[in-house]
């Protein structure tokens, strides 16, 4: 039935799932880009979304290292997939940004005129683990000394609707990183998806205001146990972990530890892992000039500590060999990072064992070299 | 000739000397002898024989190499209390293994060094300081040619 | 249906753009050594110039449209603000490109950046300065920082080598230094028969200064290997590591300790450096690779 009043912040409230055709259809009337986990080319992307069938309904992914499958279930539900490669960084921090263009006038250079849009983006369908890995990369680029003009615009209109992880995957390892399967805080709306319905808590007043003259009814006892539910079943099947204690102590003691080589001898320092990374931050930048010389635009690009031109300075590169670039990522996400923003640098999503071509997997090599110190 | 207690007096000045028993010090100025050298003055050349090891009290005395169309090399240079020539004090060397020329007005001590050889066989407690001591100055040399060897300064992409 | 929602406002006015440079001009080149030159740069705003102040130690990164920026850092004096002074050795794309310079062109720049040499807890200290090949210039902001006020500081000393004579950077200005009771030795890597200096490197000559450890700062830069035996050489004159400053250099691509490059554990070079404290770096600066 329709509802004359507004559910409260914090509330939770259940919809009809069609009720969520007509949250995306306001959210587009308000000008935002409604983007959200969809099939394309036949795996799974985020990208513009108009309406619920536009989703990976009755689909699951199967995830292992080095190994990504996407599948028909038997299930109706829009959310059941573990994501892909792709990650929401690339609308916050995209992958190739222009930064400004130039243009030569006598010996000197003037900039170019330019009208930049920042898109307004709504998030349809953001796990614990990826909101966990917006709200690090926040604190990188919205820090108190240096503001990134570039991600504070896009990000200062995202709006965010979550998910509570009900089925992870083989590779997911958010528990160990106290980042999910909850959603804990930092949405507008967070779906928990039952067969039936969709029960949706409230998170800001602008999730709320949408919600005005919709049906809803206040979730029942039995819907929030069943949440419960669910998200206890999903907690009881991650099966991996990394041993977080004394974790950042574990590596930075022992930077010299020889298991390092071991796994550089695996790695292949194809960047996969910092391509997908939720949370890797390191950017390049690059100029595109024109053949006569007479203009140049500035223009910035995702980059990879296993790029060995990275690390490159006069004098040669800092980190000539891969087992050095890995223990520099690894020792970075899971060790400095916690100096250098108050948190660890990984959420636990597991995207970096998935699409690991030579199968290496972050918490086990961990673990294994917490096990070799320890020997 | 060099009065003998002027000479005991430069070699008491010296910090490594003071470790040494009043007896020794007599042993060691017994076989020293001073030696004033001018600007441009040649010490030893390459391939001479060794008979004295130096200790600079004053001035700059450089070591060269001659390399064939490249002319000298200049590998080192000798500064007051450090010590050149030290290995005509080991028993293996014969030949000098540069050249030494006093790049300003110099004072130095030389002290035979087949003197000083023979006293460290017969007096082991001597030659311990001694032998301490020039372990110290080829330590020293050593990490001095590995740095010059890495030519640490040398432009990446030259 | 009653009401739509909210529209949202933006609140975002003036977004900013990333990396925007200020534009100066190349005022003089001067030829340092083989391969290496000063060039002296003026902002084409004057207002720019007026606003810019830097501290002894700190960077900019320099940018020529088309290849890209470098950092560079400022080896001028801090008190003139009429030019400001970039040493630069062309080794690499950038820098390349800045050799072809002429007087007149225009360059990008964007700074300063950085930490800075301790100036003020380094006065009534005795200063003791020890750095080989090119780096000098970041130094020499502190040099002219301490010529200008003598007074303050104890016994200076500047241990500087290069790789040949001709290699020194700016040998003109010694007597300058000298003059200002600050004593200036110079020591090459290898020497030839019109050599008159020494010959060997600079961590050697550490025994032939009287360094009092309580009261002696010591301040490096140079050659990574260099570095390493200099503090190897104080440490064992007891010199404590929060008396021993050490300017590093990285990768740098932003010079807002954003764009990750820089970094050397948990520091942002750029941001946190390049002048560190030397107990701040001593758990890590060992480690191979890092």
């Amino acid at each position: 039935m329709q509802n004359e009043t507004l559910p409260e912040i914090g509330s939770t409230i259940t919809i009809e799932k069609s009720t969520m055709n007509e949250i995306l259809l306001r959210l587009k009337q308000n000008g935002f880009l409604t983007i959200g986990p969809r099939i394309e080319n036949e795996t799974l992307i985020y990208g513009a979304i108009e309406n619920l069938e536009d989703l990976p309904r009755g689909y699951t992914t199967e995830q292992k290292p080095g190994y990504f499958r996407l599948f028909r279930d038997r299930h109706s539900r829009y959310f059941d997939i573990i994501p892909g490669a792709q990650s929401w960084k690339q609308f916050l921090f995209p992958s190739c940004v222009e930064l400004f263009s130039l243009r030569r006038i006598t010996n000197s250079w003037e900039f170019a005129p330019r009208a930049v849009e920042t898109p307004k983006f709504a998030f349809i369908g953001v796990r614990a683990c990826e909101l966990a890995a917006i709200q690090i990369q926040d604190a990188i680029f919205m820090r108190e000394d240096f503001t990134d003009p570039i991600y504070q615009a896009r990000r200062a209109h995202t709006f965010i609707i979550s998910v509570n992880c009900t089925h992870p995957a083989d590779t997911c390892f958010c528990l160990s990183m106290e980042c999910g399967p909850q959603v804990r805080q930092g949405f507008d709306l967070n779906i928990s998806e039952l067969d039936n319905v969709f029960a949706l808590t409230i998170g800001s007043e602008l999730g709320r205001k949408l919600m005005a003259g919709l049906s809803f009814d206040d979730a029942s006892g039995y819907v929030l146990a069943s949440v419960d539910q669910k998200i206890g079943n999903a907690r009881r099947q991650m099966k991996r972990n990394l041993n977080t204690q004394d974790l950042p102590e574990l590596i930075l003691e022992n930077l010299d530890h020889p298991y390092w080589n071991e796994i550089g001898k695996r790695c292949l320092s194809c960047t996969n892992c910092t391509q997908v990374c939720p949370t890797c931050f390191c950017w390049n930048v690059t100029d595109e000039s024109s053949l006569d010389g007479k203009s140049t635009c500035r223009e910035r690009v995702w980059d990879s500590c296993f790029n060995p031109d990275y690390s490159y300075q006069a004098g040669g590169n800092t980190r000539p060999t891969i087992y050095s670039r890995y223990r520099q990522w690894a020792s970075h996400k899971l060790g400095t990072w916690k100096q250098q923003f108050g948190t660890l640098g990984c959420t636990g999503c597991g995207r970096c064992i998935t699409w690991c071509p030579a199968e290496i997997d972050i918490t086990e090599e961990i673990n294994n070299l917490g096990n070799e110190v320890k020997r | 000739m060099e009065n003998r207690d002027v000479l005991k007096n430069e070699l008491e000045k010296i910090p490594w000397f003071q470790a040494l028993k009043p007896e020794h010090l007599e042993k060691m100025t017994d076989m020293a002898h001073l030696r004033r050298v001018k600007a441009g003055e040649l010490l030893f050349r390459e391939g001479d024989r060794e008979d004295f090891v130096y200790i600079v009290l004053k001035g700059r005395i450089a070591l060269d190499i001659f390399i064939p169309h490249r002319g000298k090399v200049r590998i080192y240079t000798v500064e007051p209390l450090d010590v050149f020539g030290w290995s005509s004090v080991t028993p293996v060397s014969h030949q000098r293994t540069a050249g030494a020329s006093a790049v300003v007005d110099s004072l130095i001590i030389g002290i035979d060094s087949e003197k000083l050889r023979d006293e460290c066989e017969k007096d082991h407690d001597f030659g311990y300081v001694v032998m301490l001591r020039l372990l110290k100055i080829v330590s020293s040399r050593l990490l001095v040619s590995r740095l010059q060897l890495l030519d640490m300064f040398e432009s990446p992409e030259a | 249906m009653t009401t739509t929602a909210t529209p949202i406002q933006n609140d975002i006015s003036n977004p900013g753009i990333l990396l925007r440079p200020k534009w100066a001009e190349v005022t003089e080149i001067t030829p340092e050594a083989d391969g290496i030159a000063t060039y002296w740069l003026r902002f084409i705003n004057s207002s720019d110039q007026q606003e810019f102040h830097f501290n002894p130690g700190q960077f900019n990164m320099l940018y020529l449209p088309g290849f890209g920026e470098a950092a560079i850092s400022i080896s001028s004096d801090p008190q003139d603000h009429e030019k400001l002074g970039h040493t630069i050795r062309f080794v690499g794309n950038v820098t390349r490109a800045v050799s072809r310079l002429k007087v007149g062109d225009v360059v990008g720049l964007r700074g300063p950046f950085g930490s800075c040499w301790p100036m003020s807890e380094l006065e009534g200290k005795d200063v003791f300065i020890a750095c080989g090949g090119i780096g000098l210039p970041p130094l020499r902001p502190a040099i002219y920082k301490i010529m200008r006020n003598r007074e303050k500081y104890g016994k200076v000393t500047l241990l500087y080598g290069a790789r040949t004579s001709s290699d020194l950077m700016f040998p003109r200005e010694y007597e300058v230094w000298r003059k200002a009771q600050i004593d200036v030795e110079v020591t090459v890597d290898r020497g030839d028969a019109n050599w008159s200096g020494r010959v060997g490197v600079v961590p050697m000559w550490f025994y032939h200064f009287r360094i009092d450890p309580r009261k002696t700062a010591v301040l490096t830069c140079g050659p990574e290997i260099m570095i390493r035996f200099v503090i190897f050489e104080a440490m064992a004159r007891r010199v404590p590591v929060e008396s021993i400053y050490v300017s590093l250099e990285r990768n740098m691509k932003c010079g807002q300790g954003s764009c990750g490059h820089c970094q050397m554990g948990p520091y942002f070079i750029c941001r946190e450096g390049p002048v560190f404290r030397f107990d701040e770096l001593q758990s890590f600066f060992n480690v191979e690779e890092f």
